[in-house]
């Protein structure tokens, strides 16, 4: 009886539905072209659109997960580290993000992307903590933490960039994180429903 | 029988492996339903149906049958006894696994 494994496939399932994680980077893509006003997303109301219609594919996304591979709710211990991890999420991404490069005096105004550099350092220890780090896990937010500390982002803010790093990086890692997903709880066939979910007992 | 055998028998409710594996899923969540569990312990609908209802039965899980986007939905909890009986159960498993070494 693999009790490890039995007790982690609450939060695999939990971290590892990576295509929910497709429409997470196609926002980040699409502030950052947003940000840049390319095309018609110079109008608010086109990038209000391109949000909801991201918004409506992770419903989507979320539904077939439900419907493939079941419901639950997490731990109450789960659901209070997800809410310090949280917390602890907006501060490194504010306070390093800063700390890194900004226009405060105390800021060490270094030559690196520092949206990139601290979403990886979030992505690499939220995985960590959550399912443990995977091979793909290392490479893809280890190679955007290589990227983001080059000495080589002089000049321009180069926020936009990271935010587009980071876009094509959460969509590349969730279709890694979907493969392992599958590896893990089997093929999504769907489930019979006509009876109802449980056969008469 | 000694008291030494007598602490280390089995709850054999909860020792039959798919029992054991529903039971252990349910320890680490609040809640799941029928298809997570099918997905996360590998039985089949029959074998999950039916040790579910044992369990049931013993007090282990509390079952509610509900209907989510007009499909049923089966969803299924431990009890205060079933999280007490499998912590135990786990705990004993332990303590002979320490013995044999």
């Amino acid at each position: 009886m693999q009790r490890r494994a039995l007790e982690t496939a609450a939060a695999n399932y939990s971290y590892l539905r990576g295509l929910l994680y497709i429409p997470v980077g196609a926002l980040f893509v699409l502030a950052a072209l947003g940000n840049w006003e390319v095309g018609p997303l110079r109008h608010t109301w086109v990038f209000l659109l391109a949000a909801l219609a991201i918004g409506a594919l992770a419903l989507a996304i979320n539904r077939y997960y439900n419907e493939s591979y079941g419901r639950l709710t997490p731990s109450t211990r789960q659901q209070v580290r997800a809410g310090v991890g949280l917390v602890f999420a907006v501060a490194l991404m504010l306070g390093g993000a800063s700390l890194l490069r900004s226009h405060a005096s105390w800021s060490l105004d270094l030559p690196v992307n520092p949206i990139a550099i601290c979403f990886a350092l979030l992505m690499l220890a939220s995985y960590a903590i959550g399912v443990g780090l995977k091979a793909h896990h290392v490479i893809i937010w280890g190679g955007l933490l290589v990227a983001g500390a080059l000495p080589v982002w002089n000049g321009a803010d180069p926020s936009n960039i990271g935010l587009l790093l980071c876009g094509a990086a959460v969509v590349v890692c969730g279709v890694f994180d979907h493969r392992l997903f599958v590896q893990i709880f089997g093929p999504p066939r769907a489930i019979d429903y006509e009876n109802g979910d449980v056969p008469a007992h | 029988m000694s008291q030494l055998t007598e602490e280390l028998v089995l709850d054999r409710l909860i020792h039959e492996p798919g029992r054991l594996a529903i039971l252990t899923v349910l320890s680490s969540v609040t809640d799941a339903d029928f298809v997570f569990l099918l997905r996360a312990t590998g039985l089949t609908k029959g074998n999950l149906s039916s040790h579910l209802s044992r369990l049931e039965d013993a007090g282990l899980v509390a079952i509610e049958k509900r209907f989510v986007r007009k499909k049923p939905n089966t969803n299924v909890a431990l009890t205060a006894e079933g999280r007490r009986r499998i912590a135990a159960h786990w705990e004993q498993l332990e303590r002979l696994k320490r013995l044999g070494k």
